[in-house]
């Protein structure tokens, strides 16, 4: 008895201490991985929306809670007016599961400014084609308040020869983008407004 | 049909072993006899099928909604390590047979890494339930198809005139290399 | 075993993962390119090093009957504070090596040396086996990571080493070349042994 006590303590021990060690780590470390996974994963998809260093935009970074998703929006300033908007999305129906779409959007015009892919775990050679920059200009210019299909459904985007699934998945997260832009854009508004402040 | 190439693509294509790199000790160490690598086979796909299902729950039911997803790798382990402790146990007092036949192979599968890595890769994929349990279990038989084919090369290596300075783990890799490359002409099968 | 041995004895005797066939996957896997392969190897030696030393440290406190899973929680652990360091400090690495960070914690070669040396030596012994038989791995990685990379990408640490007209072997950054690249180095340490009249050879 005494020594499965014994058994029981000393597991208890080492996992607790551990906890408590991990725990301790993270609560350092979490702001600075952050920081990092938004430089190097949306640092560059920031820069060739907008065309201005990372550095200036990443701090311009609000996450909205809507339902149990978190969903990370940047946003360009000029004097107090909001310029423009980069939100962020999963898309579902990949062939690797969701594909991660950012969509800049040009507030003052109503326009898109552009789609960059986030993530995506798409087979590399076919469906990772999504990437290519033929394929995100055709979001350039098209408006923010209209869903988008693809060509074959009677839309506007020509999807990816051999890639139909990707293709679909960056539709749908760019659908699942403006549905939210068109029932939340007071909410972002309000909270951008009170991070200024 | 989703679930069909899914399948497909985890036993062929992205085959665990021989495209994926995981679960290479047991793959040389314990595939010198037909026999013995039928064994392993078999043991993998049970405990990698039981110790998915798990992973998959507390993820998704504990790790996530409470925000600890940093603690993944520990919680896998020991979920793994816990579990096959358990099925030896069990297999012991229920089934002598069972135990008899697969017994030696569950303490080497705790570090097995195939087991660990289905286990993060169904996480990192987002599958749902189904979906995880199609890829566990394929991908598991890609494991024991990889391992009972090879084990019937290496007893062919055994008689035949390999140099000296190849004979053993060397030769068993080059093997590996070459049936790597017969299992990549499996790409293009499912897109 | 003396410290002096201690440290020495993981950069040829028990090299792993060519002398010592342990660690096999993240040998195989993560050589694509050199970096990837150091980054590996020290990321493993951090943990050898680390999981020696507090095992060595709790060796009389642990009953020999949990010594397994209490082994496996102190490696775990150290795997995830790695985990975090690396995607804090060096994110892109963390992102190309992928699963294969968390992977340390069932790499064979950290629970093998925990088991076999560090269970039943002084601390200070331990984390100099961790340490030389972890340098011993980075080495090994870097070699083999440098090898394929150069055929295969044309490239060594990013730097182009070829000129322009080198068409790249494809095939050594795969998988194939991956597992044939490594039998060959294990048959040439063979010769080497012995030419140099050990009696060593893998089983």
């Amino acid at each position: 008895m005494r020594e499965i006590l014994r058994l029981i303590v000393v597991l208890s021990l080492i996992c607790g201490i551990s906890a408590g060690a991990l725990t301790v780590a993270r609560l350092n470390l979490a702001s600075r991985i952050e920081k990092q996974s938004d430089f190097y994963v949306r640092g560059p998809a920031l820069e060739r929306l907008f065309g201005k260093p990372a550095e200036e935009l990443l701090g311009n970074k609000i996450s909205l809670p809507i339902g149990d998703h978190l969903y990370p929006i940047f946003y360009l300033t000029e004097g107090s007016e909001i310029t423009e908007l980069a939100v962020e999305a999963p898309g579902p129906g990949g062939y690797g599961g969701d594909i991660i779409v950012m969509i800049g959007l040009d507030l003052r015009e109503n326009r898109m400014v552009g789609m960059e892919i986030i993530q995506h775990s798409e087979t590399p050679g076919v469906g990772s084609r999504v990437e290519k920059a033929s394929f995100r200009k055709q979001w350039q210019g098209l408006p923010v308040d209209e869903p988008v299909e693809l060509t074959s459904q009677g839309g506007q985007i020509d999807a990816i020869s051999g890639a139909t699934y990707s293709s679909k998945a960056v539709v749908n997260g760019t659908n699942h983008i403006i549905d939210l832009i068109r029932r939340h854009r007071d909410d972002i508004m309000a909270v951008i407004k009170a991070k200024g402040e | 049909m989703e679930l069909l190439y899914l399948a497909i693509g985890a036993i062929f294509v992205n085959n665990i072993l021989l495209a994926q790199y995981l679960g290479n000790c047991p793959f040389c160490g314990v595939s010198k006899r037909l026999s013995t690598s039928v064994g392993m086979g078999v043991a993998v796909i049970f405990v990698c099928t039981l110790s998915s299902i798990f992973t998959w729950l507390v993820y998704h039911y504990i790790l996530n909604p409470y925000d600890m997803e940093f603690i993944q790798t520990l919680a896998f382990i020991l979920i793994i390590a816990s579990l096959v402790q358990f099925v030896e146990i069990f297999m012991k007092k229920q089934s002598k047979g069972l135990y008899n036949a697969l017994g030696i192979y569950l303490p080497l599968i705790t570090t097995n890494c195939a087991v660990m890595g289905i286990a993060l890769l169904n996480i990192k994929h987002e599958f749902n339930f189904f979906e995880m349990l199609i890829f566990s279990i394929a991908s598991a038989s890609g494991f024991a198809l990889a391992i009972i084919l090879f084990a019937g090369l290496r007893e062919r290596l055994m008689i035949s005139p390999v140099p000296r300075a190849m004979q053993g783990t060397a030769i068993a890799l080059v093997t590996a290399g070459v049936m790597s490359l017969a299992f990549l002409g499996f790409r293009g099968m499912v897109q | 075993m003396t410290l002096k041995q201690a440290l020495v004895h993981g950069l040829w005797e028990d090299l792993p993962p060519f002398r010592l066939v342990l660690g096999l996957c993240p040998a195989l896997a993560v050589t694509s390119s050199a970096e990837n392969g150091l980054g590996m190897g020290l990321a493993a030696t951090f943990v050898l090093v680390f999981s020696n030393m507090f095992i060595s440290v709790l060796r009389k406190v642990i009953p020999d009957k949990v010594r397994i899973g209490s082994f496996i929680v102190v490696i775990a652990t150290l795997v995830v504070l790695v985990e975090m360091i690396m995607k804090a400090y060096f994110f892109p690495l963390s992102q190309q090596l992928g699963i294969f960070i968390p992977l340390i914690v069932v790499n064979c070669i950290i629970l093998g040396r925990a088991e076999a040396f560090a269970s039943r030596n002084p601390v200070l012994l331990s984390m100099a086996d961790g340490l030389s038989v972890g340098i011993g791995f980075t080495i090994s990685l870097a070699v083999l990571g440098s090898i394929r990379e150069i055929l295969g990408a044309g490239t060594w640490f990013g730097w182009q080493v070829f000129g322009a007209s080198f068409e790249p072997f494809e095939f050594m950054v795969k998988a194939p070349g991956a597992f044939i690249c490594l039998g060959i180095i294990l048959g040439l340490m063979n010769a080497y042994s012995r030419m140099r009249g050990e009696t060593f050879i893998q089983t």
